[in-house]
């Protein structure tokens, strides 16, 4: 997203700057005033500045496509950045697939490079419209088929809980694998589940109810 | 490398006119820098470290394909 702050003689002056400095027209620009600044003595002393703060008005998901564009630009990806359409998951609020040649860069070891991009976009949309906004990320549909084996891995395992009625600890898991272990199996009434140890090590353990 | 994490960095913060980000080379690791106002660390940082530890992450991608090794670091009040 085009944004600046820019600093005036007034707050007309400081938006008239700032507009030719991003290059937007005054439709397409969100103007927030920061300072109205201050008259000093004979308008020139002592007088305070005014400073705005001017910034493209954009959509939250037209943003959070540009902002994962630029970050894929600057990694040397060949990659694409896109919507993906209606939000299926519950918790989020975007979401955005990437398409390319590279898509195994994108995605790291074990997701942990799609994983670090998603939060840096999150929180960039975030700081953005100054508000908490969640954009899940995806590459070629990798997140949905690693959410789909971990869905399975869980249900396997609530499944020996019921059998046996004994505690079941899966894997050390992230805490976005968690959740959606733990999202797959709240409708459950023979079963629940909450975490234990710390860090790396934090896992799900599930119990009978 | 600089750009990326230059980019990320003037992204989050409330002040991006007050960001610095020193690229300093060395043989086979490049070391980074970040330089922000004292107000805006914590955004920089995360809880738990989450987003330096995302920026790293990304640098570390993105220095793979130069083969060299890279560390990322922010420079905050109490260690200058």
């Amino acid at each position: 997203m085009k944004k600046i702050r820019m600093k005036g003689k007034s707050v007309e002056e400081a938006v008239a700057g700032g507009l030719k400095v991003v290059g937007l027209d005054k439709e397409k620009a969100e103007i927030k005033v920061v300072s109205e600044g201050k008259a000093g003595v004979l308008g020139m002393f002592g007088g305070e500045e005014a400073e705005v703060e001017i910034r493209e008005k954009l959509g939250k998901e037209e943003d959070a496509v540009e902002v994962l564009q630029e970050i894929l630009n600057l990694m040397g990806l060949m990659a694409v950045s896109e919507a993906a359409g209606p939000v299926s998951r519950e918790g989020e609020d975007i979401m955005l697939n990437i398409k390319g040649e590279e898509l195994g860069r994108v995605i790291g070891k074990d997701g942990a490079t799609l994983k670090s991009i998603q939060i840096l976009v999150s929180s960039i949309v975030s700081r953005d419209f100054g508000e908490k906004v969640r954009v899940f990320v995806d590459a070629g549909g990798y997140r949905e088929k690693h959410d789909a084996s971990l869905i399975r891995l869980a249900k396997e395992a609530a499944k020996d809980v019921e059998q046996t009625g004994q505690e079941k600890r899966l894997p050390p898991m992230s805490a976005a694998d968690r959740r959606v272990v733990h999202v797959a199996l709240k409708g459950s009434d023979k079963i629940t589940t909450y975490s234990e140890g710390e860090g790396a090590e934090r896992r799900l353990i599930i119990a009978p109810k | 490398m600089k750009e990326l994490v230059e980019y990320i960095v003037r992204s989050l913060v409330d002040n991006p006119d007050r960001v610095e980000i020193k690229e300093t080379p060395g043989e086979g690791s490049i070391l980074i820098e970040i330089k922000v106002a004292d107000e805006d660390t914590g955004k920089v940082i995360g809880r738990e470290g989450r987003i330096i530890n995302a920026i790293r992450t990304l640098a570390k991608s993105a220095a793979g394909r130069e083969q060299k090794r890279v560390q990322v670091e922010v420079l905050s009040k109490e260690v200058q």
